[in-house]
């Protein structure tokens, strides 16, 4: 009744105040999930026993890194390619083409190869997690398991989140030398810069510090893809359509989260380490 | 064994139950009928803990089971068995590893000993053939037999049965009841059946009860049941139009 009343005051404002009722209940919600499936792990842990079945771990690795690995790698590689050919051009106006290795090496292994992989994953694995567990809510196979005594988070929702917390920082790492690939064949082919003279300058830009930047994040991004991608499966409500609206939900979310994330840490980062 | 005192239980606006008071004893074959969307699947999720009611409690031997902690219902949990009305087996995983699921996950058991009893827990419901089959290469009556081993495969002292005989065919209606029935004998397990399938519910009780507008409205042997005067029950059992239950329902409206 009040909030019906609210609406019809103040339309404009009372969107607003839901919007943000409704981003920190979703914000709450996640964290809570993922110390929630921590929580159930460790206690198993605790009893002598494994949280999950290696083969399940092992299936979600196979599926979300290997299987992963072409797209991730083909993408990074084309935008490796544009990325050194469009800066080329312009830097060769002031005569400074060779410093595009150190360019293209430093902007993606700490900025485009986490945020490309991680908006491939979200994607490619987030929307098969969600559609998987969705479809597990729907047909009451998620219940049955509960049902029986197994903790459903730590059974279904801690080797999926584990998996993709591996394997985010190996297919980051599979993006950047994509990229540095093809960044180093546009060099030859149009700037005259050799490949041993590229590997130089790639060395010689190239910090330890941007390296383990990197790798952070990736872990960072691949545990939130993960987490938001279970979360929304696991509460899939009305039917296939539930399915359908939590499978877009939870890819648009992942990607903003993502997106949202590295923007934070990029700003907490560059205020420790300007440089 | 079990006890429902006073639950009430609401959805969004509607009273789904309002103060059900309900005991199951020891060995018994409770079947609770009602409506569609009375309430009858959701007095077997209170059971197991997965729904907690918004009054009243729920005991499960000496446990009260909406106030246990997670990991604590989870240990009780083991001791209920649930068949589920659309049998609810994992998709992915086999016949075989379905039902050896609860041993591998919650017991110590060696692979030897876990194939041991699968094996015999799909003799008993006449699937051991299909053990390597996926559940999408079963027909209905076959998902049920299944969800039943795997319902009794950790020895449970009680099993809830969602609407065991709903969508199958009369012949194996019968079978999965005498099923249910040679089953829960064998095993002295006490069992509480929701239905609306009354010909199954008659085969299969030892006790019923009848819910209707959230309440326990007549509860007893199954004879006294069907020399009841109550006219609900009476109007459920002969599945006659006439009568207080579609009243002032949509239902009713159109027909006249």
């Amino acid at each position: 009744m009040a909030k019906a009343e609210a609406r019809r005051e103040a339309p404009g404002a009372f969107e607003v105040v839901e919007f943000q009722r409704t981003f920190l209940r979703e914000v709450g919600s996640i964290f809570w999930f993922i110390v929630n499936t921590f929580q159930e792990s460790m206690e198993r842990v605790q009893q002598g026993r494994v949280p999950f079945r290696a083969a399940s771990f092992f299936r979600q690795t196979v599926r979300a890194g290997v299987d992963s690995v072409p797209l991730v790698g083909l993408v990074s590689f084309f935008l490796g390619l544009t990325m050194a050919l469009l800066t080329g051009y312009q830097l060769q106006r002031f005569g400074t083409e060779r410093l595009i290795p150190g360019l293209v090496a430093i902007s993606f292994t700490r900025e485009l190869g986490p945020l490309i992989t991680g908006i491939m994953l979200a994607a490619r694995i987030g929307a098969a997690f969600t559609a998987e567990l969705g479809t597990m809510q729907v047909n009451e196979e998620v219940e049955a398991i509960e049902a029986m005594g197994i903790g459903p988070l730590r059974f279904l929702a801690a080797p999926r989140m584990l998996a993709l917390f591996l394997l985010t920082p190996c297919l980051s790492t599979v993006a950047n030398l994509a990229a540095v690939f093809a960044s180093s064949l546009i060099c030859k082919a149009f700037f005259s810069i050799q490949f041993l003279y590229f590997l130089d300058l790639v060395k010689d830009s190239l910090l330890i510090r941007d390296i383990i930047t990197g790798i952070l994040k990736s872990f960072l991004f691949g545990l939130l893809i993960a987490a938001i991608a279970c979360y929304r499966g696991l509460t899939v409500k009305g039917g296939a359509a539930g399915v359908g609206t939590n499978t877009t939900s939870s890819v648009v979310t992942a990607i903003t989260a993502v997106i949202g994330f590295d923007t934070v840490y990029n700003v907490i980062y560059t205020n420790f380490y300007p440089t | 064994m079990v006890e429902l005192r006073d639950v009430r239980m609401q959805f969004e606006e509607k009273n789904v139950l309002d103060g059900v008071s309900l005991d199951v004893e020891r060995e018994e074959r409770l079947v609770i009928m009602g409506q569609s969307g009375s309430g009858k699947s959701t007095i077997l999720r209170l059971i197991l803990g997965i729904l907690r009611p918004d009054a009243g409690s729920v005991f499960f031997k000496q446990f009260e089971v909406n106030r246990l902690k997670r990991r604590k219902l989870q240990q009780v949990r083991q001791h209920i068995g649930m068949v589920y009305q659309y049998s609810a087996l994992l998709s992915s995983l086999t016949v075989r590893d379905n039902v050896a699921l609860p041993l591998e996950e919650l017991t110590e058991k060696s692979q030897g000993e876990i194939d041991k009893i699968v094996d015999e827990k799909l003799e008993l419901v006449g699937m051991k053939d299909a053990r390597d089959l996926l559940p999408d290469e079963l027909s209905g009556g076959m998902r049920k037999r299944v969800a039943l081993a795997r319902g009794l495969v950790l020895e449970p002292e009680l099993i809830l049965l969602d609407e065991p005989s709903a969508g199958l065919d009369p012949v194996i209606a019968t079978v999965v009841d005498e099923l249910i029935i040679s089953l829960t004998k064998k095993s002295k397990v006490t069992s509480v059946i929701v239905t609306h399938e009354m010909e199954s519910a008659f085969r299969i009780a030892t006790r019923m009860a009848m819910l209707y507008e959230g309440k326990i409205i007549e509860e007893g042997e199954p004879e006294k049941f069907k020399e009841s005067r109550n006219p609900v029950v009476a109007q459920f059992l002969s599945g006659s139009t006439e009568g207080p239950i579609l009243e002032g329902t949509p239902d009713a409206i159109r027909k006249k």
